[in-house]
């Protein structure tokens, strides 16, 4: 498979009160055709700065990239791209699903004209056009009574219809790649469940490449091809889905794994991670994750361990899977 | 500990609260039935879970419990005492014993209070301890439930998630209560941070003899943590039931639904899920006959569920259910 989107060494950080923020450092990834790549993380770990970067809507300052970061789509780099160029990749080639619905509908505007205003920024057609196919695209996310719920304001729909208004806008121009940030957590199962089947199939039917960010490691088996897993700001393991929750290589995501409770099996006793989730503001020394690590090694207090393989197509970041003589202790 | 009563610690009975809910002026009076005749009671030490959609009525039917709310109608026993009959002093004696402890572990505190004051103001309220006491039982607290007793002096903004709930809980425990209602305590919180706080609800339980009230979200929690479980839809009871029957074999289609909706962290896993149709309709305006008829997707639903409402039914000993056909349950999807 061929990539259609490459991350590099992308680093995302903001100048704040509180000194220099580094909520993204170093992150690099893939995303292939056809493929649903799963980001995921506990909160504060930088899955949304990440989405948010390949879009480039950090804004700057207090927002800047790192010197080496590069986000690669069809061969461009986009932060590097003139602006005016960038705007025809934004929502046309690659789309995005906002984190919080209510937060990124406009309260003022029907729903319809929302998506309208969304197609006529990229295509040149009739306001009549933009409508017809606002309708559409209202029925094709589910929407009962397309026609009449087009003139509806976002307040008067529930969490769930305002997410499939939110997946209707991101698709209106066909983009080739959807990011989708957390798109069902303020939902209830039964909801997320009629969610779930919506984006699968419409990414399917349009095939799409989705970067899906989740917290909810059901929801990421459920739906990922690949995965990859953030804490504090960085990647610490990627790979297939099945080999990165049958074999974790990094103690964190075998932490994660063992600290949700299953509906399908009854369970003795769950163990938690211990301490808490680390802050931008005060990354922890060498491995960001050694405050919390049952395995921690002297050295991972010091320093950030890099990329190991841990099989095929299969990374983790953490000296445990390091094999060079004599740094085993 | 005062003596007590056999029998369970905690039972209501046809509990109903209706809120007003007139839209339009001039318009015939309406009442919004967040809760309409619950009945489920609580043994001491055990842990009774809520669960059902947003919008069902657990939180309103938790603050209920507790009086937070005031009841429309029905009857509360704690203890073996009528709770709805009591007067202000005497529920204030008895609120006491029965604590809530909310879900938004950053909303319930109050930001400009140090938390360990926060932890000691029941205390003094309920004169119990003052003074040097009152701060050698705040260390206690936090000590139990988990924190550094150097983070009393803290304001709630300077705590994480799963820190500000540990003050809730302490906060709530601190004059011991025996009865607590958990309103989705671990919700809020990240994944590796939730594993602790139920860990920390299951040791006080077993250390305190505490009852809960567990109202969740999240159904794998629930039966990690519970007991027995009430399933809600519309402010009623559809299932109720111990949690090992309930999720081996779920007898109402709502239940069913809920449990299948479930996602699984195991890729390999490939469940077989039954997705409900549409939203769970307003409860200003319930659906006539069985409340859930509008999205069920029972095989054998017919004419009879738009227009009869069905019993709570005990099908078999500590078994409820409120449907027609409970004696034919739903298959359930094969995983
Ligand atoms: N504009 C900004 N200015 C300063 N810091 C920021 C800004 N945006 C994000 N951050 C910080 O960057 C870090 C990563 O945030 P991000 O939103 O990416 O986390 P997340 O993984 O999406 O978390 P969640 O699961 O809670 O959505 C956080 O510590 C956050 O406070
Ligand atoms: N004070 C109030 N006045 C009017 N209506 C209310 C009030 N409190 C709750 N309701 C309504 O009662 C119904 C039940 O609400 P409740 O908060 O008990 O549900 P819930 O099951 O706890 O939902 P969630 O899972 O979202 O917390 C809802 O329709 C709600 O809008
Ligand atoms: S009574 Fe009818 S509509 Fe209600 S749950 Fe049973 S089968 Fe479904
Ligand atoms: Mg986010
Ligand atoms: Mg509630």
């Amino acid at each position: 498979m061929t990539a259609l989107l490459r991350v590099r060494h992308l680093s995302t950080s903001f100048q704040t009160e509180a000194g220099l923020v580094r909520a993204v450092d170093d992150v690099s990834f893939d995303l292939a055709e056809g493929e649903t790549l799963g980001l995921v993380g506990e909160s504060g770990s930088g899955k949304t700065v990440t989405a948010l970067s390949i879009l480039r809507l950090i804004p700057q300052p207090p927002g800047a990239f790192g010197p080496e970061s590069r986000i690669e789509y069809d061969g461009v780099d986009l932060l590097r791209l003139p602006s005016r160029e960038l705007r025809k990749v934004r929502g046309a080639q690659i789309a995005m699903i906002f984190q919080e619905p209510m937060s990124s509908l406009n309260p003022v505007l029907t729903v319809g004209s929302q998506i309208s205003e969304a197609i006529r920024a990229h295509e040149p057609v009739s306001r009549k056009e933009a409508n017809d196919r606002a309708v559409e695209l209202l029925d094709l996310v589910g929407i009962p009574e397309p026609g009449r719920r087009f003139r509806d304001y976002p307040h008067q729909m529930s969490g769930g219809m305002q997410q499939r208004v939110m997946i209707g806008m991101a698709l209106s121009c066909r983009p080739k790649i959807l990011i989708a940030d957390e798109p069902t957590t303020a939902l209830d199962v039964t909801i997320q469940a009629q969610i779930l089947d919506l984006l699968l199939e419409l990414k399917e039917r349009f095939a799409m490449s989705v970067l899906f960010i989740t917290h909810d490691l059901g929801v990421l088996a459920g739906v990922a091809d690949r995965v990859a897993v953030m804490y504090g700001g960085s990647i610490v393991e990627q790979g297939p889905v099945r080999a990165v929750f049958e074999q974790p290589a990094h103690p964190y995501t075998r932490g994660l794994l063992h600290a949700v409770p299953r509906v399908d099996r009854p369970s003795d006793r769950i163990e938690g991670i211990p301490g808490s989730v680390p802050t931008a503001t005060a990354w922890p020394s060498g491995c960001r994750f050694h405050p919390r690590c049952s395995e921690c090694m002297k050295r991972c207090e010091v320093d950030a361990p890099p990329s190991y393989s841990a099989g095929t197509d299969h990374t983790a970041r953490c000296w445990l899977l390091d094999q060079s003589e004599g740094q085993r202790q | 500990m005062s003596e007590s009563s056999p029998g369970p610690l905690v039972a209501i009975e046809n509990l109903v609260k209706h809120f007003p809910a007139s839209t339009r002026l001039f318009a015939r009076p309406s009442y919004l039935k967040a809760v309409d005749g619950v009945t489920l009671s609580l043994d001491r030490g055990e842990t009774v879970a809520l669960v059902g959609e947003s919008g069902s009525g657990k939180t309103t039917l938790g603050r209920c419990v507790l009086r937070l709310t005031e009841p429309t109608s029905g009857t509360i026993w704690f203890d073996g005492t009528d709770v709805l009959a009591l007067g202000s002093a005497d529920m204030r004696a008895l609120r006491r014993r029965m604590q809530i402890v909310f879900q938004d572990p950053a909303g319930s505190l109050n930001p400009r209070m140090a938390v360990g004051t926060a932890v000691r103001e029941p205390l003094e309220v309920h004169r119990i301890a003052r003074g040097k006491a009152a701060r050698d039982r705040v260390a206690d607290l936090f000590e139990e439930v988990g924190l550094d007793p150097s983070l009393t002096s803290r304001f709630p903004h300077e705590l994480s998630g799963g820190q500000k709930q540990r003050v809730g809980i302490a906060r709530a425990l601190s004059i011991e209560p025996e009865f607590l209602v958990l309103d989705e305590p671990v919700s809020a919180l990240d994944v590796s941070v939730q594993a602790q706080v139920v860990n920390l609800l299951t040791d006080l339980q077993r250390s305190r003899n505490l009852t809960y009230l567990f109202i969740a979200h999240d159904l794998a929690v629930v039966r990690h943590v519970a007991t027995r479980v009430a399933v809600m839809y519309l402010g009623r009871i559809v299932e109720r039931a111990r949690v090992v029957p309930l999720y081996d074999r779920p007898l109402h289609p709502y239940t069913a639904s809920l449990l299948s909706a479930v996602p699984v962290p195991d890729p390999t896993v490939k469940r077989k899920r039954i997705v409900l149709a549409g939203e769970i309709p307003s409860p200003r305006n319930p659906p006539p006959g069985c409340p859930f008829h509008t999205r069920c997707p029972h095989p054998l639903k017919d004419a009879r569920c738009t227009t009869d409402e069905p019993a709570l039914r005990e099908l078999q000993p500590d078994r409820w259910v409120a449907c027609h056909y409970a004696e034919n349950p739903m298959e359930k999807p094969a995983p």
